[in-house]
């Protein structure tokens, strides 16, 4: 096992093979009462193509992370770099265009919208991108089949399992070939069989696709199907492994 | 105001009190016996402000809009008995002759001879009754007054003439400048006092003179003082207020009728308020002295001249109250629909408040909470909201009121009436208990639903799932509902029933039973009430020994029999399994669907309207409900039944069924109920269909593809949650349905009596000053130097009796109503060209029914409004014949039986035409030949003569000209156009005033709007996190909250206004609606219509922009944590 120091990791210099550049990541939650330091100077590089898992306890700051580095979220110190931009200097418009644009996202939860069919669901990212109605529908198709649900378009979250769910939000994700797809939990609401199947579809998007996932994850063999692995504790980053070379 | 609905209004003052004392008494007990309930309930007020803000609006504007009416009641009660007492002073009864009846002071024009008078007099002195403190003989006449020096003229002035010796107990002649009691007997032949109404017309100071003419001729008199107005200082009526007044001797003289008054008015001791309960007292007093002198009706040694005592101020008194009653209906009636939409309101919130803290919930009952403590939680929840929120809501409604007042006293300022807010305690204290009341059984009803939550599925906040009944579709399922249905419902009745048969005086008193009947529910109890009730025992037992061993399934004719006779079903629903599902609603839509169908059948029998459609629509409701059951699609069904009823509505409007169900009689419960039914079909259409809508929006979407993605999302929103846009577009169309539907038939009536028709052919009228009486219009213009008849094209005249009643004859009974007789010359016959709206049999047309008029002495034509309800609008005029159909236009001719009260004379009419609606209001009354109107009564108090203009557009302008010509004869002239013009304008300020109070409903659907806009912030935080994750931006997700909004409140918008067009449009081009003129055709005020819906559409947007922001504003990556 490969460790690195919390800190070895905060002065890389710039890499065009890497598409995520985090440095010395800070996030603070203030309650008004408590301060809670979430990040603690988190350096995360992370190479196009690449399919990363973040584990840690509970409260580690996992999500956090994933949030900061998507730019759901904002941070209070460091910078993040997604594909040479920093997002902590792009406006809210901008940013959200980017992430429309450039990124997917995976929930736990799914987040599908219950009122939207499957394949509504799939073109929405689309449609906010300005991608006209008609073009839209034909991607969402196209998704759906590269997840094979779409048998399933027509129907809405609730008449789906838990499995064909996360299919719709992972088909979500990819519908505007984005070029990372961060997921949280991915598989936290699924049975080990479905967990699987999900995995294996993520694993097989990214070897086809060449997309870059961030994974967080409580599972550990999700995560031994990932190139890397990255644990946290404390709102810190304290070991890597490598588990298979990104080809 | 003393009763509504003909109860005590004290009555329902202390019902109500003890309904709020029960309702806060079930809080008191859940405080008493489950304080954390009560405390869980309580502390979840100030978790959401804003949102706590909406739901305390939302729960008081029931409470403000039954508060808003009885206040107004209030206040035209209190104002108009006000105006009574001012009025009236220290008069409390009238002694006149025998038929003037409650005749205005300025109306009568009998009098009484001197002779009379002094006998009368000295035998109430001679009584010496201490109830009566005042007598005093009283004359009036009608004079036109002039001011000499400034040329202002007043055409009918009262003047009056008081006895001065008998003054003592009437200070009511009072100057204005002093305030000071003025003496009439110091007045000098050529002096008299002027009312303020007068002087200010007249610009009159004290020391002018002014001009009375009498017979043509000019006199002069000094005004010694200006006085207030009063009775006895010449307020003639309510719109007719200046006086002038002398000593009587003076006028007597002047008129040339010594010793001769019209009234002796009466003072009962104590002041001008306290007199009246004496009232009974001394007219009894009066009547047995009148009686002891021979001079009551129908005693042979009056010779014919009888006297008659009115109760003047009781009687005016009982009008003030009757009309503020009048008006708390009028505005409850219209308030209808506000306070329906309140309820649903109500209903939402709660639904809602649920929804949010659905988790919360499903873990209290994993816990170990009840349902029926979920009940209590939300129960003190909601009454602690109730009973602030209906405090400020009987605040505001009183403010409200107030304002309602203020428009009401410019509207009716014309007529003399001085319109002044005023609220009583009794009031408040309704309005406040209804609307606390109101709301708990809302509140208790809506809790009760939220009680009934899935614990899984609320803990792990998934969509409620329902329960899934065995028994669903099939026969023995449908069965089981029905007997639980029908036992549930049978229980209230019968349980109150058996109370009444426990010989209670209130059941059926001895002296209030019919005579010879004999206890009847006696023997009922022994065959009917004791096997109940041992049913009742033998299923407590049953539920007890077949604790946990009840059957799975009852035998089908088990259940059919407990249908047929509820003892049985007791038992037999105590036997059932209470575990499996029951079908609860298709048992109740069964027995709507039996009761609708008896309603359905009592309406057809009685030709009542409200119970037929109440009925019909039950049993299609019902049809439905129970096809969804067997398994037909719901869309289907709804669609059919919505679209089903909103046909059957619109034809059975304008009795357009007529052909089939035979006539239906309705009145204004009619509006109410339709607006409910049809919004109730309106909304199952929309909320079933509305997604056929999704293609089109998606396309017209995609026009602007920066929006789509927030159209797509504000359309499936609403249609995904149906019970939620249902309630929120049928509160929004329910307002907006009554708004519309008061003004498209306020504008079409309008157009009905303001057409050119309505006028007759005549274009202005000319009143003689009974004192100066003219002759011959155009004669007496020619001698005055005018020119103003070189302009007529005809003129006509007819004479109106003082005072006449009519009566229909049928069979040998009669019975009398006063009602105005005009006698027409031929002049009025050939000239006019009044329409009717229907003949008798064997007249070809309206001609020849009114030359009939002119050639025969035994008919009469009618007015449109003594016809059965005719119109409606003016229902409860004096008198109705019921011999012609309204929806006739041919008839057979019926007898009517004129009488002069003052005289006796009498005389038999056969009517020959009725005068069309739109017309008759200018030509209101019965019209005979003139000789025929002579012989029964007499010489004409006053004529009126109708002139029509070689150019109509001049009305006004010759109107003028002829009164400032025959200024000296004091004739009242007015264009006929303008007359109508200002009658209509006064309708339409007060159907304004009317739709500016039911918009008061509208804030409900606007409340609603913002409830579930702000709802929806935190029910979807989740989904706005992942909406911006993947790339809406803030201004999209805020649009689209907006478009969501948009979408109901447009939809309910369409809906109402659609639906009102559609209902009036069936009304307006029917039989029904009163006109024969084939160029009237249907009209719809689009410009009020747009003004409407566009405040109402803008306040909707206002209410979401808030949340909308909150929306937008949300942070991602805390949004997707949220739970």
């Amino acid at each position: 096992m490969t460790t690195t120091q919390p800190h070895a990791a905060t002065t890389r210099s710039p890499d065009r093979d890497l598409i995520i550049e985090a440095t010395e990541v800070v996030k603070t939650y203030d309650t008004g009462k408590v301060q809670v330091r979430a990040l603690r100077g988190v350096s995360l590089p992370v190479r196009r193509g690449e399919m990363v898992a973040i584990m840690g306890p509970s409260g580690c700051g996992k999500t956090t992370l994933l949030n900061c580095l998507s730019g759901l979220d904002d941070i209070d110190g460091g910078k993040v770099l997604i594909d040479g931009a920093d997002l902590s200097t792009l406006g809210d418009a901008r940013k959200t265009e980017f992430r429309a644009r450039r990124m997917g996202f995976v929930f736990q939860l799914y987040n599908l919208l219950p009122v939207l069919s499957a394949i509504e669901n799939v073109e929405l990212p689309l449609l906010v991108s300005g991608v006209s109605a008609r073009h839209a529908r034909a991607k969402a198709e196209r998704a759906l089949e590269q997840v094979h649900l779409i048998d399933w378009a027509r129907h809405k979250p609730a008449e789906l399992s838990g499995g064909q769910r996360q299919r719709v939000t992972i088909a979500r994700a990819l519908v505007n070939e984005p070029a990372i797809v961060w997921a949280d939990e991915p598989t936290g609401d699924l049975d080990s069989t479905n967990a699987g199947e999900i995995l294996d579809l993520m694993v097989d998007l990214n070897a086809r696709f060449g997309q870059t996932f961030v994974l967080v994850t409580h599972d550990l063999n999700i995560a031994n199907r990932t190139h890397r692995i990255v644990y946290m504790t404390d709102g810190l980053i304290v070991d890597e492994k490598q588990i298979r070379d990104l080809t | 105001m003393d009763e509504l609905f003909g109860i005590s209004m004290t009555l329902i003052m202390f019902v109500l009190l003890g309904a709020l004392a029960v309702s806060l008494s079930v809080v008191l007990y859940v405080v008493v016996r489950n304080r954390v309930m009560f405390l869980i309930g309580v502390r979840n007020m100030p978790r959401r402000r804003a949102q706590t803000t909406l739901i305390v609006v939302g729960l008081m504007l029931s409470t403000l809009i039954i508060s808003a009416a009885f206040t107004t009641g209030d206040t035209v009660d209190r104002s108009l008995s006000n105006t009574v007492y001012t009025l009236l002073g220290h008069i409390d009864e009238v002694v006149q002759r025998h038929g003037e009846g409650d005749s205005a002071p300025n109306e009568i024009d009998s009098t009484i001879p001197q002779e009379v008078n002094d006998r009368l007099r000295a035998a109430v002195e001679a009584a010496n009754d201490p109830n009566i403190d005042g007598y005093l003989p009283v004359l009036l006449e009608q004079v036109p007054i002039l001011n000499p020096e400034s040329r202002l003229s007043e055409p009918s002035v009262t003047f009056v003439g008081l006895d001065a010796e008998s003054l003592d107990g009437f200070p009511d002649v009072v100057s204005t400048a002093t305030g000071e009691v003025l003496d009439v007997g110091s007045l000098a032949r050529d002096e008299a006092f002027l009312n303020e109404s007068a002087a200010d017309e007249l610009a009159i100071e004290p020391g002018d003179r002014v001009q009375v003419f009498v017979q043509g001729q000019p006199h002069e008199f000094t005004i010694v003082d200006v006085v207030e107005d009063r009775f006895l200082t010449g307020v003639g009526s309510f719109d007719r207020t200046e006086g002038l007044l002398t000593r009587l001797d003076t006028l007597q003289e002047l008129f040339d009728q010594p010793g001769e008054v019209n009234i002796i008015a009466i003072s009962n001791r104590g002041g001008v308020r306290d007199g009246i309960g004496l009232t009974d007292e001394v007219v009894s007093s009066l009547e047995g002295i009148i009686a002891a002198e021979g001079l009551a009706p129908g005693q042979s040694q009056s010779g014919g001249f009888a006297l008659e005592v009115d109760d003047t101020k009781r009687d005016l008194v009982e009008t003030a109250e009757l009309a503020g009653s009048v008006m708390v209906t009028f505005f409850l009636v219209f308030g209808l629909f506000s306070i329906a939409a309140g309820v649903l309101l109500i209903i939402m919130i709660f639904s809602m408040l649920a929804a949010e803290r659905k988790s919360e919930l499903g873990m209290a009952r994993a816990i170990g909470t009840k349902r029926g403590h979920l009940v209590q939680m939300f129960l003190s929840e909601g009454m602690a909201y109730n009973v602030l929120s209906a405090m400020v809501g009987a605040g505001l409604g009183i403010l409200v009121a107030f304002g309602i007042a203020l428009v009401m006293a410019r509207i009716f300022s014309e007529f003399g009436l001085n319109i002044q807010p005023h609220v009583t305690l009794r009031s408040v204290v309704i309005s406040y208990s209804l609307g606390v009341v109101l709301t708990f059984v809302t509140v208790t009803f809506a809790s009760w639903r939220v009680s009934t939550l899935n614990i899984v599925a609320a803990i792990r906040d998934l969509p409620e799932s329902i329960r899934p009944n065995p028994e669903a579709g099939t026969l023995r399922g449908y069965l089981r509902g029905v007997l639980n249905a029908a036992v549930a419902v049978a229980t209230a009745p019968i349980a109150a029933w058996l109370y009444f048969l426990r010989g209670h005086p209130f059941s059926w008193p001895a002296h209030q039973r019919p005579p010879g009947e004999r206890m009847p529910l006696g023997w009922l109890f022994v065959v009917l009430a004791f096997p109940l009730a041992l049913s009742y025992l033998v299923a407590v037992l049953l539920v007890r020994l077949t604790r946990d061993r009840k059957p799975r399934n009852l035998p089908s004719w088990l259940m059919l029999l407990g249908i047929a006779a509820p003892p049985v079903g007791l038992v037999a629903v105590a036997l059932q399994d209470r575990d499996r599902p029951i079908a609860w609603s298709v048992g109740f839509a069964t027995l709507g669907l039996g009761i609708g169908a008896v309603l359905f059948y009592t309406g057809l029998t009685s030709d009542t309207a409200f119970p037929f459609a109440f009925g019909f629509s039950m049993m299609i409701f019902g049809v439905a409900i129970i096809l969804r059951f067997f398994g037909l699609p719901e869309r289907p069904v709804f669609t059919t039944m919505g679209v089903l009823l909103l046909t059957l509505w619109g034809f059975l409007a304008g009795n357009r069924l007529e052909f089939l169900f035979g006539e239906l009689e309705g009145g204004i419960e009619m509006f109410f109920l339709s607006g409910i039914v049809m919004i109730a079909a309106s909304t199952f259409v929309l909320v079933y269909n509305a997604d056929i809508v999704l293609p089109v929006i998606s396309r017209l979407g995609g026009l602007f593809s920066g929006i789509l993605p927030a159209v797509r999302t504000a359309v499936a929103y609403p249609l995904a949650s149906k019970f939620r846009t249902g309630l929120t577009l049928a509160m929004i169309s329910l307002v907006i349905f009554a708004l519309t539907m008061m003004s498209t038939m306020n504008l079409n009536f309008n157009r009905l009596f303001l057409t050119d028709a309505a006028r007759g052919g005549w274009d202005v009228t000319v009143d003689e000053n009974p004192n100066n009486p003219i002759g011959d219009l155009r004669a007496t213009l020619l001698a005055s130097g005018s020119s103003a008849q070189d302009g007529f094209r005809a003129t006509g005249r007819v004479g109106l009796a003082g005072r006449s009643e009519v009566s229909e004859v049928r069979g040998g009974s009669r019975d009398f109503s006063n009602y105005p007789v005009f006698g027409a010359d031929a002049g009025f016959v050939d000239g006019g060209k009044i329409p009717l709206s229907a003949r008798a049999r064997g007249f070809e047309s309206d001609d020849a029914v009114w030359q009939a008029l002119r050639v025969r002495d035994d008919v009469a034509i009618i007015d449109g409004f003594t016809t059965d309800e005719g119109g409606g609008l003016f229902a409860g005029e004096t008198f109705q014949v019921s011999g012609i159909d309204p929806d006739d236009e041919v008839f057979d001719p019926i007898t009517l039986e004129l009488l002069d009260p003052i005289s006796g004379e009498s005389g038999q009419v056969e009517v020959i035409g009725v005068i069309e609606l739109g017309a008759s209001a200018n030509f209101f009354g019965i019209y005979i030949p003139e000789e025929t109107f002579g012989r029964v009564f007499g010489e004409p108090l006053l004529s009126r003569h109708f002139v029509g203009l070689l150019e109509p557009g001049e009305s006004k302008a010759v109107a003028q000209e002829i009164e400032a010509t025959l200024l000296t004869s004091g004739v009242q002239a007015e264009s006929l156009k303008q007359h109508v013009e200002d009658d209509q304008a006064l309708f339409r300020n007060f159907f304004l005033l009317m739709q500016g109070f039911m918009g008061l409903g509208l804030f409900v659907g606007i409340a609603a709007v913002g409830v579930i806009a702000f709802r929806t912030v935190v029910e979807r935080r989740q989904q706005i996190g992942m909406l911006r994750a993947i790339g809406y931006k803030r201004s999209t997700v805020a649009l689209s909250f907006i478009l969501e909004s948009s979408f109901v409140t447009l939809l309910g918008i369409a809906s109402g206004v659609g639906l009102a067009i559609w209902l009036s449009f069936f009304l307006v081009t029917s039989d029904e609606f009163p006109t024969s003129d084939a160029g009237f055709s249907f009209v719809i005020p689009w410009f009020r219509i747009l003004v409407m819906s566009g405040l109402t559409f803008v306040a909707s947007l206002i209410m979401t922009f808030i949340p909308a922001r909150q929306a937008a504003s949300v942070p991602i990556a805390e949004a997707l944590r949220y739970e």
